[in-house]
């Protein structure tokens, strides 16, 4: 089985089949996707924000830190969640267009990113709070995850925007030729 | 002739493949900012996070970058609304869109910011808190349906 036909398989399954068919379902998980933006994503941004000096400078960098941190996560997994149901709608569509890809890739490099600056910034925030300056590695992991979060922002507006080169109806029975 | 109709098809927005995307990740990015900073402090009128801290406190130091952020979305909304004013216009959804644009804006500059600064009793703050999201959740929803009714 092809990665083509895979993808079509899971897009032909009920639940996928039900949500694209639906014209209330989709519209209502798409501006759920775009709200959860919103309201968590802005607590990343807010993070960002302390992390390089620039915003909530009255409170110390670990309570902006730890204190929405459980918010955070929920964000996390809703923006996941309305992400998987969205993209699996139309995943034959969304699995070889380059900026839904580049989307994955991003999202993938998000956790590239907690990994490399856990021990240094995210673990333990309270030994920031005691420097008389935010070191350059918070804000270097600051100006990372605000190019990250941006990125994948405008790869998922972009994938709407892909014009296929050359469009096959039939391509998923097509070798893959690139 | 004094008057010359406005032509969409000549905006330069409408004649290459990527100004109108563009505008619009400026746009979601920025809506998101404004937003995003509202939503810290109703979270903490809600009780919700940050309940060390005085809700002024969160307001008083997030309160630029909400401004900032509404100057940017409004002025990258209306430089979108001109690649089609008349279809804009006729969507019932764009029609809420700017009623409860107006009312949200309104609302988080007199009632949201007079609550958040007189720390009144936490029962109204949670109310006003929770009004100011769902405002600001319901543009967003209306935005997303103008595109499918």
């Amino acid at each position: 089985m092809s990665i083509g036909e895979i993808c079509h398989a899971i897009q032909d399954t009920q639940l996928f089949t039900g949500i694209r068919e639906s014209g209330l379902l989709y519209p209502i998980l798409l501006s759920s996707h775009l709200a959860t933006l919103a309201v968590f994503g802005g607590l990343i941004l807010v993070s960002d924000l302390r992390l390089l000096g620039l915003a909530l400078t009255n409170i110390p960098v670990s309570d902006v830190l730890l204190r929405t941190r459980p918010w955070k996560r929920v964000g996390f997994l809703l923006m996941i969640t309305w992400g998987i149901l969205l993209a699996g709608s139309k995943l034959s569509e969304y699995y070889d267009n380059p900026y839904f890809q580049t989307k994955l890739t991003l999202l993938v490099l998000v956790g590239v990113h907690a990994l490399v600056f856990r021990g240094s910034v995210y673990r333990d925030p309270e030994r920031l709070d005691k420097l008389p300056r935010l070191p350059g590695v918070a804000k270097a992991a600051a100006c990372t995850s605000l190019a990250l979060w941006l990125g994948i922002m405008s790869m998922g507006r972009w994938i709407a925007y892909f014009d296929r080169p050359e469009y096959h109806p039939h391509r998923v029975e097509q070798p893959a030729a690139r | 002739m004094l008057q010359t109709r406005y032509v969409p098809p000549n905006n330069p927005l409408n004649n290459n493949e990527w100004s109108f995307p563009l505008f619009e990740c400026i746009h979601i990015a920025t809506f998101a900012m404004a937003i995003g900073t509202i939503a810290l402090v109703d979270f903490r009128l809600l009780g919700l996070a940050l309940r060390n801290r005085k809700p002024a406190e969160l307001l008083k130091s997030t309160s630029l970058w909400t401004l900032i952020g509404l100057i940017i979305t409004i002025t990258t909304g209306l430089v979108i609304f001109t690649t089609d004013p008349q279809a804009y216009f006729n969507n019932p959804s764009f029609r809420f869109k700017c009623i409860a644009l107006v009312i949200a804006t309104v609302y988080n500059y007199t009632i949201h910011r007079r609550t958040v600064l007189s720390n009144s009793n936490p029962i109204l703050g949670a109310v006003v808190g929770g009004v100011s999201l769902v405002l600001w959740i319901s543009i967003v929803f209306s935005a997303i349906f103008y595109a499918f009714v």
